[in-house]
């Protein structure tokens, strides 16, 4: 019974959205702040990549915002968890060496390509949270390939998290006092295309990266250790 | 087809959105409930992307000098698609938290089970 | 002058800079937070004097409005933060002593987190930082409620997150709709342009934003989660919730629909809406035997009380609403802060277990007394200029659909009165135990404080009316709203 009103509802809104979308058309867009800031974009913060400038820059604060939600995730994960006293896993078989020495090795590899991407946020496509996500990727691949070491120390990932929050903070806090607006471009933008350009562009996405990338894996190691 | 050629993206993304609502909405496990929540999240991530695109536009990367603003997508929709999907999945992480800890006190992740409180 | 920005970002440094604190010790978290929310406190009490005249506009990163974010520090969004800080503070006393149990920076990093999203809410004036903030509110809500880890807690938690992440699904559709329409994201531009589309897709629009905001704001069918959540989150918590969470949730459905769409056609339907979530709310309320279940159904009345008052239209109507919002977060708050103390003494949620409170906890049942009269309406307190207002404002739009309504309202005032009587007879009956076992001092510190508060302007309404009024005519003020903005250019 109540797959069939549901069904008839979801049929409803279906035929109503489909038929009103014809005014949006496709292909076209009518949007006044795209050509603002494609052609105004390498001027006002020096980054080739304009998704870049709009999100770090532009849109600057949303971006603040999500990286606060992606820590409340965590915080929150972390709190519902909790247990009194660390209750011992049972002893898993170790895996095998093929599997262990292919995961260590694998493992920096991974690390070095997630940095790349968020270090060249402003040049290609990419930046802090796709490279913070690739990371997070590489701690995984050792939780579930090498059973038998015990894993990062939870206490790290906690540090590395809070320093990049604080950092990303303190940098729009520097805009404020030189430039008089929170997060506002004050290093030298530099030559575009080169690795050091954008002003603080650069800057703000290694602390996403580095942030993004041990809350996920704190996440995680949680999940994990909890069952 | 032209009506579905045309609006190719915007029926697939609401597509997306009403499977992931029926899911929610007809499911009793809690797991599959989040699922659908995920497809909902998809579906929609995709109907923003679907607003900015241009007719045979490239991306909007100055890589080399010679190309023209003209010919590139709205950069705005990406940016807020990047913050969508983090959104979406922070959410995702903290619902299967919290059906873990569920199963952990009911022993069973069947919605129609877990009705404790009652009215 | 104070950068209006430091508001969002003092209790988020607060809240990024407790693990760090947490290896020295885990109670220093509880000071970060009461400081925090100290300082947010006094810089909107130096900020009300420059909002007089023309709300200020925070331009981050410099950029112009439509190209970049602004925040809009209005005396609307001035009384809102105040409101949070207030209460943020004030529960943060409380908390001290309240919260030992799990993993307590967690907790307090929660908490900051919370009033950052909140505070965010109602200064922005971008419709995408909108949706952030509100995030951030609705996911530290998520995790709060679900605290305390015991069944019910845990429980309430799912359910409020399944409904309010489908909501927040819907916000973004209507974004991704508005953007597609009007091709800009800020909401003096978008509102600028609104009447030269039309398009069945605005309406759909409107509609799906007041799904979505409406999910948090409580209104009619929307609001199954919230007696379960209400109920089973620690104490100082609800008091949070009902004090200001659904509020700001309703701000967000008004400013949608009053400042971007301008959508004045609708707010019979709101006022109707209003009316029926009202009684559904009360006539709830009279049958329940757990006492924090019946404070939440209380809320969901009063939430539908606000939204009545603020669809009357009339900035008369708008300051009646305020009115209420801050009589009802000191109310519920202290209603909810004394429960919590109450429970743990009685040693159960069920209110025939509380027999006796009225001796054995003076001071905590006579601040209860207090609060109960005052969320009623009764005249000396803060409830009563808030109710006054809005019936006066109702009966002088001269239209027969607005008297069958406050008649409505009246009726719903009556139930209320009839089960919090129930409620107050059964704390102060004799039972012959005569031995005082308060709660600490820790706990009687902001109830005596809300207590104090809810007497003062309750006699002297004039320290507040002013303001309020000021604030709702601001509201109302749309194209004054839209030129302050986009003139700035």
């Amino acid at each position: 019974m109540r797959k069939v009103i549901s069904f008839i509802l979801i049929v409803i809104i279906a035929v109503g959205a489909f038929s009103s979308l014809r005014e949006i058309p496709f292909g076209a867009t009518k949007s006044r702040v795209r050509e603002y800031y494609l052609d105004n974009g390498i001027k006002q913060t020096g980054a080739t990549n304009i998704v870049t400038s709009v999100v770090v820059n532009y849109r600057g604060f949303d971006t603040l915002g999500e990286v606060t939600v992606l820590f409340l995730a965590s915080i929150g994960l972390s709190a519902v968890l909790y247990r009194k006293k660390e209750e011992r896993r049972k002893k898993r078989r170790e895996s095998s060496l093929i599997l262990y020495t292919g995961c260590r090795f694998l493992f920096p590899l991974i690390l070095l390509f997630g940095s790349y991407i968020f270090i060249h946020g402003h040049l290609t496509p990419g930046g802090g949270f796709q490279g913070g996500a690739i990371i997070a990727s590489g701690f995984l691949l050792t939780m579930l390939g090498c059973w038998g070491w015990e894993g990062i120390n939870r206490n790290r990932f906690k540090i590395t998290e809070s320093l990049s929050g604080l950092a990303f903070v303190v940098v729009g806090l520097l805009g404020l006092l030189y430039g008089g607006y929170f997060l506002f471009n004050y290093l030298p933008k530099g030559i575009p295309n080169q690795l050091f350009s954008a002003g603080i562009i650069p800057l703000v996405y290694i602390a996403i990266g580095f942030k993004v990338g041990s809350e996920i894996a704190g996440i995680i190691n949680d999940m994990v250790r909890s069952g | 087809m032209e009506f579905i050629e045309n609006y190719l993206y915007y029926i697939a993304s609401f597509g997306l959105i009403l499977i992931g609502l029926y899911i929610m909405l007809v499911k009793d496990n809690l797991i599959k409930i989040i699922i659908g929540l995920s497809i909902i999240d998809t579906g929609v991530n995709i109907l923003i992307i679907s607003m900015g695109y241009l007719k045979k536009g490239t991306a909007p990367i100055f890589s080399r000098e010679s190309l023209l603003p003209s010919r590139m997508v709205d950069p705005v929709p990406q940016a807020l698609v990047l913050t969508a999907i983090v959104i979406g999945v922070a959410i995702l992480a903290l619902a299967l938290t919290l059906a873990i800890v569920l199963y952990r006190h009911y022993g069973t992740l069947n919605v129609r089970k877990i009705r404790d409180l009652k009215w | 002058m104070v950068n209006p920005v430091l508001l969002i970002i003092i209790p988020l440094t607060g809240a990024f800079a407790i693990p760090l604190f947490g290896f020295i010790s885990k109670y220093i978290s509880k000071y970060i937070s009461l400081i925090s929310t100290l300082v947010m406190a006094v810089i909107v009490g130096s900020l009300i004097p420059k909002v007089i005249n023309n709300p200020i506009i925070v331009m981050i990163g410099g950029f112009k409005p439509p190209f970049g974010i602004n925040l809009v520090v209005s005396p609307l969004s001035l009384f809102f933060v105040g409101v949070i800080s207030l209460l943020g503070f004030l529960v943060s006393i409380y908390a001290i002593k309240y919260i030992d149990d799990g993993d307590i920076d967690k907790y307090h990093l929660l908490f900051l987190l919370f009033i950052t999203g909140a505070t965010g809410v109602v200064l922005t004036g971008d419709i995408f930082n909108l949706f952030v903030f509100f995030e951030i509110l609705c996911i530290s809500s998520y995790a709060l409620v679900a605290y305390n880890r015991d069944k019910d807690g845990v429980e309430a938690g799912i359910k409020y997150l399944i409904q309010g992440s489908v909501g927040s699904a819907f916000i973004l559709i209507g974004i991704a709709l508005l953007y597609g329409l009007c091709g800009s994201l800020n909401m003096a531009d978008i509102a600028s342009q609104i009447h030269s589309v039309n398009s069945p897709l605005l309406s759909l629009s409107l509609f799906l934003f007041l799904t979505g905001f409406g999910i948090e704001a409580a209104i009619f069918p929307l609001n199954g989660w919230l007696p379960d959540a209400h109920s089973s989150a620690p104490s100082t918590i609800s008091a949070v919730l009902s004090g200001f969470a659904i509020e700001i949730g309703l701000y967000a459905v008004l400013r949608i629909v009053c400042t971007v769409f301008g959508a004045t056609d609708i707010l019979h339907f709101l006022a109707g809406l209003g009316i029926f979530t009202l009684l559904i709310g009360e006539i709830s309320a009279f049958k329940q035997d757990d006492i924090k279940r019946l404070l939440a159904y209380s809320s969901i009345g009063q939430i539908g009380l606000i939204l009545f008052a603020f669809s009357l239209g009339s900035p008369e109507g708008v300051a009646g609403g305020l009115f209420h919002i801050l009589s009802h977060a000191l109310s519920k708050g202290l209603l909810f802060l004394a429960a919590g103390y109450m429970i743990y003494k009685a040693g159960s949620r069920e209110i025939g277990k509380m027999k006796g409170l009225g001796t054995r906890m003076p001071v905590t049942s006579f601040c209860f007394l207090i609060g109960v009269f005052s969320l009623v309406g009764l005249p000396p307190f803060i409830g009563f200029p808030g109710k006054f207002i809005i019936i006066k404002s109702a009966l002088s739009t001269n239209q027969g659909y607005f008297f069958v309504l406050v008649g409505a309202a009246l009726l719903g005032t009556v139930i209320e009165i009839s089960y919090f009587f129930k409620l107050l007879q059964n704390i102060f009956s004799k039972t012959g135990e005569d031995k005082v076992d308060e709660a600490p001092l820790s706990a009687l510190i902001p109830i005596i404080i809300m207590a104090l508060i809810i007497l003062a302007v309750g006699v002297y309404p004039e320290i507040v009316s002013r303001f309020l009024h000021l604030a709702s005519a601001n509201f109302m003020d749309r194209m004054g709203y839209i030129n302050n903005i986009l003139g700035a250019l």
